[in-house]
Protein backbone atom coordinates (compact mmCIF):
# COMPACT_ATOMS: atom_id res chain seq x y z
CA UNK A 1 0.00 0.00 0.00
CA UNK A 2 1.17 3.74 -0.63
CA UNK A 3 1.49 5.92 1.92
CA UNK A 4 2.49 9.69 1.62
CA UNK A 5 4.35 11.08 4.21
CA UNK A 6 5.79 14.85 4.94
CA UNK A 7 9.05 13.51 5.44
CA UNK A 8 9.58 10.68 3.23
CA UNK A 9 7.40 11.72 0.57
CA UNK A 10 5.35 8.50 -0.85
CA UNK A 11 6.28 5.39 0.51
CA UNK A 12 5.37 2.03 -0.51
CA UNK A 13 4.67 -0.75 2.75
CA UNK A 14 4.02 -4.21 2.72
CA UNK A 15 1.13 -5.07 4.58
CA UNK A 16 2.57 -7.36 6.61
CA UNK A 17 4.90 -4.45 7.76
CA UNK A 18 2.47 -2.10 9.46
CA UNK A 19 2.93 -2.50 13.56
CA UNK A 20 -0.18 -2.26 15.41
CA UNK A 21 -0.08 -0.15 18.96
CA UNK A 22 -3.68 -1.15 20.41
CA UNK A 23 -3.29 2.33 22.66
CA UNK A 24 -1.08 4.20 20.67
CA UNK A 25 1.62 5.80 21.92
CA UNK A 26 1.43 8.43 25.02
CA UNK A 27 -0.19 11.72 23.87
CA UNK A 28 -0.73 10.30 20.43
CA UNK A 29 -3.82 7.77 21.68
CA UNK A 30 -5.66 7.90 18.44
CA UNK A 31 -2.37 6.77 15.95
CA UNK A 32 -3.01 2.70 15.89
CA UNK A 33 -0.53 1.65 12.75
CA UNK A 34 3.15 2.08 12.42
CA UNK A 35 6.00 1.56 10.03
CA UNK A 36 9.82 1.92 10.55
CA UNK A 37 11.14 3.53 7.81
CA UNK A 38 15.45 3.26 7.60
CA UNK A 39 16.82 6.27 5.91
CA UNK A 40 20.12 4.69 5.51
CA UNK A 41 22.23 7.33 7.16
CA UNK A 42 25.02 7.27 9.09
CA UNK A 43 23.29 7.73 12.39
CA UNK A 44 21.76 4.48 13.04
CA UNK A 45 18.74 6.44 13.85
CA UNK A 46 15.08 4.77 12.15
CA UNK A 47 11.59 6.10 12.05
CA UNK A 48 8.60 5.14 13.47
CA UNK A 49 6.37 6.46 10.78
CA UNK A 50 2.34 7.46 11.34
CA UNK A 51 0.19 5.41 8.73
CA UNK A 52 -2.82 7.60 9.85
CA UNK A 53 -0.80 10.83 9.90
CA UNK A 54 1.54 11.16 7.35
CA UNK A 55 3.30 13.81 9.54
CA UNK A 56 3.98 11.87 12.63
CA UNK A 57 6.71 10.11 12.50
CA UNK A 58 9.08 9.46 15.59
CA UNK A 59 13.11 9.38 15.43
CA UNK A 60 14.25 6.04 17.13
CA UNK A 61 17.36 3.78 17.63
CA UNK A 62 17.96 0.67 19.37
CA UNK A 63 19.04 1.83 23.21
CA UNK A 64 21.94 -1.18 22.90
CA UNK A 65 23.85 0.89 20.38
CA UNK A 66 24.67 4.09 22.83
CA UNK A 67 24.34 2.19 26.19
CA UNK A 68 25.42 -1.54 26.16
CA UNK A 69 23.65 -2.01 29.78
CA UNK A 70 20.44 -1.12 29.22
CA UNK A 71 18.14 -3.84 29.85
CA UNK A 72 14.49 -4.01 29.96
CA UNK A 73 12.51 -5.61 32.56
CA UNK A 74 9.03 -5.95 31.63
CA UNK A 75 6.25 -7.48 34.43
CA UNK A 76 3.91 -10.63 32.96
CA UNK A 77 1.09 -8.48 32.50
CA UNK A 78 3.10 -6.70 30.19
CA UNK A 79 4.36 -9.76 28.56
CA UNK A 80 0.90 -11.03 28.40
CA UNK A 81 -0.58 -7.67 26.63
CA UNK A 82 2.07 -7.94 23.73
CA UNK A 83 1.47 -11.73 23.47
CA UNK A 84 5.34 -12.47 24.00
CA UNK A 85 7.25 -15.07 26.30
CA UNK A 86 10.23 -13.79 26.19
CA UNK A 87 12.17 -10.89 24.50
CA UNK A 88 14.03 -12.93 21.90
CA UNK A 89 11.40 -12.21 19.25
CA UNK A 90 10.85 -8.57 20.20
CA UNK A 91 12.54 -5.42 19.11
CA UNK A 92 12.98 -2.61 21.63
CA UNK A 93 13.59 0.93 20.28
CA UNK A 94 14.08 4.15 22.14
CA UNK A 95 12.36 7.62 21.01
CA UNK A 96 14.39 9.95 20.43
CA UNK A 97 14.18 14.08 20.75
CA UNK A 98 16.37 16.05 18.87
CA UNK A 99 16.61 19.69 19.02
CA UNK A 100 17.82 22.61 16.78
CA UNK A 101 21.24 22.01 19.43
CA UNK A 102 21.55 18.07 18.16
CA UNK A 103 23.87 18.08 20.53
CA UNK A 104 21.29 18.41 23.52
CA UNK A 105 19.81 15.28 22.17
CA UNK A 106 18.07 12.76 24.40
CA UNK A 107 16.12 8.92 24.82
CA UNK A 108 13.46 8.02 26.30
CA UNK A 109 14.69 5.17 28.44
CA UNK A 110 12.03 5.44 30.61
CA UNK A 111 9.27 4.35 27.92
CA UNK A 112 10.67 2.33 25.11
CA UNK A 113 9.04 0.94 22.14
CA UNK A 114 8.77 -2.87 22.91
CA UNK A 115 7.54 -4.58 19.22
CA UNK A 116 6.50 -8.61 19.18
CA UNK A 117 8.11 -8.59 15.53
CA UNK A 118 6.18 -11.84 14.78
CA UNK A 119 2.60 -10.30 15.31
CA UNK A 120 3.79 -7.10 14.73
CA UNK A 121 2.17 -5.55 17.61
CA UNK A 122 3.73 -2.90 19.94
CA UNK A 123 3.28 -1.02 23.13
CA UNK A 124 5.04 2.07 24.47
CA UNK A 125 6.03 0.59 27.72
CA UNK A 126 6.51 2.81 31.33
CA UNK A 127 9.31 0.41 32.87
CA UNK A 128 9.14 0.57 36.64
CA UNK A 129 13.23 1.38 37.25
CA UNK A 130 12.94 5.01 38.89
CA UNK A 131 16.54 5.28 38.09
CA UNK A 132 15.40 5.15 33.96
CA UNK A 133 15.08 9.11 32.61
CA UNK A 134 12.57 10.30 29.82
CA UNK A 135 15.51 12.54 28.72
CA UNK A 136 18.86 10.43 28.99
CA UNK A 137 21.39 13.06 27.28
CA UNK A 138 23.28 10.17 24.84
CA UNK A 139 24.97 12.08 22.47
CA UNK A 140 28.34 11.47 23.37
CA UNK A 141 28.07 7.91 23.51
CA UNK A 142 26.00 7.69 20.30
CA UNK A 143 29.14 9.69 18.91
CA UNK A 144 31.77 6.99 20.74
CA UNK A 145 29.85 4.41 19.15
CA UNK A 146 30.19 6.16 15.39
CA UNK A 147 33.59 6.71 15.68
CA UNK A 148 34.67 3.90 16.48
CA UNK A 149 32.44 2.06 13.89
CA UNK A 150 33.56 4.61 11.26
CA UNK A 151 37.70 4.49 11.89
CA UNK A 152 37.44 0.65 12.65
CA UNK A 153 36.37 0.73 8.86
CA UNK A 154 39.25 3.12 7.57
CA UNK A 155 41.25 0.96 8.81
CA UNK A 156 40.06 -2.40 7.15
CA UNK A 157 39.86 -0.15 3.87
CA UNK A 158 43.85 1.30 4.64
CA UNK A 159 45.41 -1.64 5.81
CA UNK A 160 47.64 -2.93 3.47
CA UNK A 161 48.66 0.77 1.77
CA UNK A 162 49.69 2.71 4.57
CA UNK A 163 50.12 -0.04 7.55
CA UNK A 164 53.68 -0.56 6.55
CA UNK A 165 55.08 2.63 6.21
CA UNK A 166 53.56 5.52 8.34
CA UNK A 167 54.28 3.39 11.75
CA UNK A 168 58.04 3.22 10.87
CA UNK A 169 57.69 6.85 10.12
CA UNK A 170 55.89 8.21 12.98
CA UNK A 171 56.90 5.92 15.30
CA UNK A 172 60.76 5.85 14.76
CA UNK A 173 61.50 9.81 15.93
CA UNK A 174 59.52 9.40 18.75
CA UNK A 175 60.41 6.23 20.27
CA UNK A 176 64.12 7.47 19.03
CA UNK A 177 63.91 11.00 20.81
CA UNK A 178 62.18 9.43 24.37
CA UNK A 179 64.92 6.33 25.26
CA UNK A 180 67.96 9.17 24.36
CA UNK A 181 67.05 11.79 27.08
CA UNK A 182 65.31 9.92 29.91
CA UNK A 183 68.32 7.43 30.35
CA UNK A 184 70.66 10.46 30.41
CA UNK A 185 68.45 12.46 32.81
CA UNK A 186 68.33 9.23 34.85
CA UNK A 187 72.08 8.62 35.34
CA UNK A 188 72.80 12.22 35.88
CA UNK B 1 -14.90 11.12 40.66
CA UNK B 2 -15.29 9.05 44.15
CA UNK B 3 -13.90 11.42 47.03
CA UNK B 4 -13.08 9.90 50.25
CA UNK B 5 -12.01 11.78 53.77
CA UNK B 6 -8.99 9.78 55.53
CA UNK B 7 -7.89 10.54 58.59
CA UNK B 8 -3.76 9.48 59.11
CA UNK B 9 -3.23 6.06 59.39
CA UNK B 10 -6.52 5.49 57.79
CA UNK B 11 -6.70 3.17 54.09
CA UNK B 12 -8.89 3.26 51.36
CA UNK B 13 -8.74 -0.58 49.61
CA UNK B 14 -9.41 -0.89 45.72
CA UNK B 15 -10.48 -4.00 44.65
CA UNK B 16 -9.24 -7.01 46.87
CA UNK B 17 -5.52 -6.64 46.65
CA UNK B 18 -4.94 -2.93 46.41
CA UNK B 19 -4.77 -1.08 49.84
CA UNK B 20 -3.47 3.67 49.91
CA UNK B 21 -2.63 4.10 53.43
CA UNK B 22 -2.87 7.73 54.39
CA UNK B 23 0.83 7.49 56.30
CA UNK B 24 1.99 11.03 57.19
CA UNK B 25 0.49 14.42 56.48
CA UNK B 26 3.16 17.66 56.95
CA UNK B 27 1.30 20.97 55.78
CA UNK B 28 0.82 20.65 51.74
CA UNK B 29 2.46 17.34 51.43
CA UNK B 30 0.22 13.91 51.60
CA UNK B 31 2.52 10.77 52.22
CA UNK B 32 0.98 7.73 50.93
CA UNK B 33 1.85 4.22 50.83
CA UNK B 34 0.23 1.63 48.33
CA UNK B 35 0.25 -1.95 48.82
CA UNK B 36 -0.46 -3.66 45.77
CA UNK B 37 0.35 -6.84 43.48
CA UNK B 38 3.84 -6.24 42.04
CA UNK B 39 2.28 -6.46 38.44
CA UNK B 40 0.54 -3.17 39.14
CA UNK B 41 1.76 -0.46 37.48
CA UNK B 42 2.35 2.47 39.93
CA UNK B 43 3.43 5.88 38.89
CA UNK B 44 3.28 9.34 39.72
CA UNK B 45 1.28 11.41 36.90
CA UNK B 46 4.70 13.74 35.89
CA UNK B 47 6.10 10.78 35.07
CA UNK B 48 3.39 10.17 32.20
CA UNK B 49 3.30 13.94 31.36
CA UNK B 50 6.83 13.90 30.76
CA UNK B 51 6.22 10.87 28.20
CA UNK B 52 3.70 12.75 26.44
CA UNK B 53 5.79 16.11 26.47
CA UNK B 54 8.69 13.59 24.98
CA UNK B 55 6.62 12.20 22.23
CA UNK B 56 5.26 14.89 21.32
CA UNK B 57 8.55 17.21 21.12
CA UNK B 58 10.44 13.92 19.26
CA UNK B 59 7.39 14.08 16.55
CA UNK B 60 8.45 17.33 15.59
CA UNK B 61 12.02 16.20 14.45
CA UNK B 62 13.01 16.63 10.50
CA UNK B 63 15.60 15.43 8.27
CA UNK B 64 17.13 19.02 8.90
CA UNK B 65 18.06 17.94 12.23
CA UNK B 66 19.22 14.18 11.02
CA UNK B 67 21.51 15.51 8.70
CA UNK B 68 22.71 18.48 11.06
CA UNK B 69 23.68 15.04 13.28
CA UNK B 70 25.00 13.49 10.84
CA UNK B 71 27.38 16.35 10.16
CA UNK B 72 28.34 16.69 14.26
CA UNK B 73 28.70 12.93 14.80
CA UNK B 74 31.15 12.63 11.63
CA UNK B 75 33.50 15.35 13.56
CA UNK B 76 36.30 14.47 14.87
Amino acid sequence: MKISTTRFNELEVDKKDIISFKEGLLGFENLKKFFIVDPGDQTLILWLQSVEDGSVAFPIIEPKIFNPDYSVKLLPAEFASLDLENLNTASVYTILTIPQNVTEMSANLKAPVVINNVLKIARQIVLQDSKLEVRHPMYIDLKKYIVNFTSDDSKRTNITPIADPSPEEIMSPSIKTVPANKPMNKEL
Amino acid sequence: MLVLTRKLGESIAIDDHIKIVVVQIKGKQVRLGIKAPKETKIHREEVYKAIQEQNTEASQADLSEISKLTDELQKK
